[in-house]
């Protein structure tokens, strides 16, 4: 609850500097709110408390989560100033929204009711249509944000939908209540139920951006300022999942039945389709949304697999996913900065002009296509090992499979960088930049080599 | 306090190979200097720091010793590794080995590597080997040791190679690390059975469920077999030695660290520190001194007709090693610490002082035309000729008490074997005075140009020698036996750590007196000389060189002068067959069938990708309708079918 109050109350203070006319105050401001604010969620750990009649239940999975959550937006701002420098209009309104959007991400980590999902799901999604279109001049953030809009507001219905069902066939909105009538109904559930649970699913699946409702995925995140799409395609990202993942593991493990074939199919159809698509993409960014996509694919398996150790797994695999996608867009801000595309092309000659750049690049993709002994390939190993664990044989194969094919992807930025003969512009990163950058790469192999650290946590 | 300090032991040679290596050249040579030999003082003072805490505990009768955990490596299933330190006298005594043999050498190597190009190449690999030959030492379980054995092996690798421009020695160098990986096989294949058997790799817990096991298990005759290959790959024995010898074209401090004092004594140590594993498996035990004796007198044959100074003093080390694992095998596994210490100082003085000869002689290492250096040398010869005095086995320099050791427990076993491994220990004593007599007596052999800048090296070589000589002669001081006056202090200390295996050992046939022991000292003494005298006569009142032709004429000459042939017998058993299996594979499983699958697998991948992309239009009404087709999908699916 802190931790909503606190950042709720930073993105006012921005919104209040703005007024005062003191743009230079923002940053400094910000990245001290946030760490501030993540000591008050580590503060709750242990603690277990629960707000206003289970509305909000903050445990130490939620306290985990919307720690990875936090930092990953303080690690996101640490490219801000140098995203926007130049830019003359007002900032406060983009980073108070932003802020804005990371308290409806952390409701989703940490609901006790289903308002309350629907809520921050809300906070989050309309703080992301008008990022998406905040770069105004732009037609592509246009485009961008109205077709994040128009789908996002026709999914958001279903999902209201599935829960006003959910609400007429147990009569609660409660998760403990809906969780009893499910051990209880196990046996005959009533149709209602069920169609609100596949409504509930559809409408999580949309934010996820699960296969087949992920359309809007690329071509919202090519759209969005680089910057935001980085927030997108991380703290989005993990909180969407761990609001499927919370409200399974509390709401209906007593029907896996139920669910577990069409969470299979949706998994297999996002690892597959998310990876075979990324060949085809000509540009970091695009590739990096359907890179988004296959690994929501991957960390549906948790949800699958839910266990005790699953709730690790998906700690570590949301931590070294997001800490190695917020590298790659942290080059990719500077290579658009320098040449005005991130066409693969304009990776060419990297690895000689920028060595300490193309080195993080390089080790940020190897981590997210899985290989040892970075943060990526721990993470995997201990998501698939759960889902083994579960008997889910097929599912993992597809997904090692899926894994395979990412290769192809992941190495094209590497192949241009080091292999191609290429002019390769000087990036403008200053020391502060490029000590973030390092700091991140530094943060992926540790993750590898050390994982104890995070997967024993909950 | 303490394990604050045990952390810190390693980690000031890795900090060491992280500026040095990744400084590279922009390091000024002047701080390289500092911080290489530097980063391994302090380990070796930290070290010290542990030994004295240890060894008054050891006074106290303290009979176990804590584990230091460094961090919870990873946690899954059953399976549990922490990486963690266990310092007992066993790792202690081998933490002073280490570091203080490693900063002599590194020290000397500030002159040595002098007007190397890539000098701080050199000690950023040197402080890494240093690294990880302490986590070897160190490790509580299996598998840091697993982790510091391949470090280790890595590091030979890279300075073995170290002058890559030249083909031959990268050969030596992948020969080296190809041999190891035979036998690390066999480690890890150990590991796995260990694992499977006792449920962990950590030493006490493994050593503590062995208690339960009866002597001769077969599984845990098959984990010590498998672990020995290991240190038979490690510690350069028969079958697995080749690459000792070849590895002598890394720059010389590093035959005298890595492939004399330290890394090939690391099978040593890790059967010590197994010992109770081995204690009951008596079958492997036996497999271990035969092993050990047989490479003994294998390598000690060979090296009599060798005429490379750097090739002698290896087949010498795998010769010493053949002792050590002879004295394991017949259970005297305080004997073979004590000569594994000793022969670290003295086989490090023997390299380091022809390193000395070698930097003299302009990088000649032919003993045939070197001769009459002693009065150009006098600090070298002196500090040599200790090192050659002390491996030959005279009283009372070091390696005396420590052969004597190993010997005197081979005779209580068996007198057949005790003579066989004094015949060793004579050829021994020949070989090594025939090098010492062709490299400093006689005549000059060389050429003019080496003539005139022949002279001793500056001092920052030559104290390393000279303390390293102190050490080889009072050496033995740490175990004298109660013969000779002293304590057999080793034994009280170490023997706690062998407590458990000494009951399960068969215990000696022959009863050893100290009337029978005096004799048996006497008669190796008055054997030795005999053998001294020998090559004294031969190589000093004869000078003879020995030449191409006169050894080509005696058959037995013509076999040792070509190691048994058995670099050629590899060649046509193993080499040639594997690169023509390898030629096969490639022409026909790689080609044909790998490539196609592959090939045919990506463009089957490439090919739907391209499909699917086109549902990718940009068109919002056709992205809602593919939507509600999942939608309906699911529905359906879900509630009506």
């Amino acid at each position: 609850m802190s931790t909503i109050i606190s950042l709720s109350v930073l993105g006012v203070l921005i919104l209040a500097e703005g007024l005062l006319g003191k743009k230079a105050w923002h940053l400094p401001t910000i990245l001290i709110g946030l760490l501030v604010s993540l000591a008050l969620t580590l503060s709750g750990w242990n603690l277990n408390l629960h707000y206003y009649n289970e509305m909000m239940i903050v445990d130490n999975s939620s306290v985990a989560f919307s720690s990875i959550l936090i930092f990953t937006t303080f690690l996101i701002f640490m490219f801000a100033g140098h995203y926007y420098r130049g830019v003359q209009r007002p900032l406060d309104d983009i980073y108070a929204i932003l802020i804005f959007a990371l308290v409806g991400s952390v409701m989703m980590t940490s609901f006790g009711n289903l308002i309350m999902l629907f809520l921050g799901i809300e906070t989050l999604s309309i703080a992301l249509y008008v990022l998406a279109g905040s770069h105004k001049e732009a037609i592509t953030s246009n485009e961008a944000t109205l077709k994040y809009f128009l789908m996002g507001s026709f999914l958001s219905g279903f999902l209201l939908f599935g829960i006003a069902l959910l609400y007429g066939a147990s009569g609660s909105l409660n998760m403990d209540e809906i969780s009893a009538y499910t051990v209880r109904e196990a046996a005959h559930l009533s149709p209602m139920f069920k169609a609100g649970l596949f409504l509930l699913i559809i409408g999580l699946a949309f934010k996820i951006a699960i296969v087949p409702f992920h359309f809007w995925a690329p071509d919202v995140y090519e759209g969005t300022p680089t910057l935001l799409t980085a927030f997108m395609a991380t703290v989005v990202k993990v909180a969407s999942i761990v609001a499927l993942f919370r409200l399974f593991s509390h709401c209906f493990p007593a029907i896996r039945e139920t669910w577990e074939t069409t969470l299979w199919i949706l998994a297999v159809l996002t690892i597959l389709v998310g990876n075979l698509t990324g060949l085809y993409q000509p540009n970091l960014k695009r590739m990096l949304a359907y890179s988004s996509i296959s690994h929501s694919g991957y960390m549906m398996l948790a949800v699958l697999a839910f266990s005790a150790r699953s709730a690790d797994a998906l700690l570590l695999y949301a931590a070294a996913y997001s800490v190695a996608t917020v590298t790659a867009f942290g080059i990719l801000i500077l290579v658009r900065g320098a040449k005005g595309n991130d066409l693969f092309t304009s990776f060419e000659g990297l690895g000689r002009k920028n060595p300490v750049e193309a080195v993080c690049l390089t080790i940020a993709l190897l981590s997210l296509t899985g290989i040892p002994p970075l943060a990526g390939f721990m993470a995997k190993y201990y998501l698939f090992a759960t889902a083994l664990e579960k008997g889910y044989l097929w599912l993992v194969i597809l997904a090692v499979l899926g894994s395979a094919i990412s290769v192809g992807y992941y190495f094209k930025p590497i192949i241009s960088m080091y292999l191609k003969e290429g002019e390769g512009i000087k990036l403008e990163a200053g020391f502060a930049y490029k000590t973030h950058i390092v700091f991140l790469t530094v943060l992926t192999i540790l993750l590898g080599l050390l994982p104890a650290f995070l997967i024993n946590l909950l | 306090m303490k394990d604050l300090i045990v952390t810190l032991i390693p980690v000031f040679p890795l900090l060491g190979f992280l500026i040095l290596g990744l400084g590279f050249n922009r390091i000024p040579k002047k701080l390289a200097s500092l911080i290489g030999p530097g980063t391994v003082l302090i380990s070796f003072i930290l070290s010290f720091i542990i030994f004295v805490i240890i060894a008054a505990g050891s006074r106290r009768g303290v009979q176990t010793w804590p584990v230091t955990e460094v961090f919870n490596w990873m946690t899954f299933g059953g399976l549990s590794l922490s990486f963690s330190f266990y310092i007992d006298p066993l790792s202690a005594l081998m933490l002073l080995v280490v570091t203080g043999v490693g900063f002599l050498i590194h020290v000397y190597s500030i002159g040595y590597m002098e007007h190397d190009q890539g000098y701080n190449r050199f000690f950023a690999y040197m402080n890494l080997f240093v690294f990880f030959m302490l986590i070897l030492v160190m490790g509580a379980n299996y598998l840091i040791m697993f982790i510091g054995w391949e470090g280790v092996g890595l590091c030979s690798y890279l300075l073995i190679g170290f002058w890559f421009r030249n083909q031959e020695f990268n050969n030596a160098a992948k020969k080296a690390f190809i041999m190891n990986r035979i036998g690390d096989l066999g480690f890890l294949l150990g590991m796995f059975l260990l694992f499977t058997t006792f449920g962990s790799l950590n030493y006490i817990d493994v050593f503590h469920n062995a208690k339960g096991f009866l002597p001769g298990t077969g599984v845990v005759t098959a984990i010590t077999l498998l672990l020995f290959a290991g240190a038979v790959g490690k510690s350069a024995q028969i079958p697995l030695y080749t690459w000792l010898p070849d590895a002598m074209a890394g720059p010389t401090p590093v035959s005298a660290l890595i492939h004399a004092a330290t890394m090939v004594t690391a099978g040593v140590y890790m059967v010590a520190r197994s010992n109770i594993l081995y204690a009951l498996a008596p079958a492997t035990m036996t497999v271990v001194a035969v092993t050990g004796l047989v490479t003994a007198l294998f390598a000690a044959a060979i090296a009599i007709y060798q005429n490379d100074i750097k090739k002698i003093l290896a087949y010498s080390t795998i010769s010493q090693l053949g002792y050590m694992f002879l004295g394991l095998g017949l259970g005297a596994f305080t004997g073979a610490m004590f000569h594994l210490i000793t022969h670290a100082f003295f086989k490090a003085l023997l390299f380091l002082a022809a390193g000395s000869v070698i930097h003299a002689m302009d990088g000649e290492q032919d003993i045939r035309k070197m001769g009459g250096l002693g009065s150009a040398l006098p600090k070298t010869r002196w500090t040599f000729l200790i090192g050659t005095i002390t491996i030959a086995g005279m009283p009372p320099f070091a390696g005396f008490f420590s052969k004597d050791e190993i010997l005197s427990s081979v005779f209580t076993h068996s007198m057949i074997l005790w003579v066989v491994a004094v015949t060793g220990a004579l050829m021994t004593a020949f070989y090594m005075f025939r090098l010492y007599f062709l490299t400093f007596s006689g005549n000059f052999r060389g050429n003019i140009k080496q003539l005139q800048h022949l002279r001793d090296a500056e001092p920052v070589m030559m104290i390393p020698l000279i303390l390293l000589a102190f050490l080889s002669v009072t050496g033995g001081i740490i175990n004298l036996p109660a013969l000779a006056g002293g304590s057999a202090w080793l034994h009280s200390f170490l023997g706690p750590v062998f407590a458990d295996a000494t009951p399960l050992l068969k215990g000696p046939v022959y009863f050893l007196d100290a009337q029978t022991d005096y004799l048996l000292v006497g008669v190796t003494i008055v054997y030795v000389a005999v053998m001294i005298v020998v090559a004294w006569s031969r190589f000093v009142k004869k000078s003879l060189i020995p030449d191409e032709a006169t050894i080509l004429r005696s058959p037995v000459a013509r076999i040792l002068t070509n190691k048994f042939y058995i670099d050629e017998l590899y060649d046509l058993l193993f080499v040639r067959p594997s690169l023509w299996l390898s030629k096969v594979c490639h022409d026909v499983m790689e080609i044909r069938i790998i490539d196609r699958t592959v090939n045919g697998a990506g463009t089957l991948v490439v090919k739907a990708g391209n499909t699917i992309r086109y549902l990718q239009t940009g068109h919002v009404g056709f992205y809602v309708f593919m939507m509600v087709v999942g939608i309906i999908a699911i529905l359906l699916f879900n509630l009506v079918i």
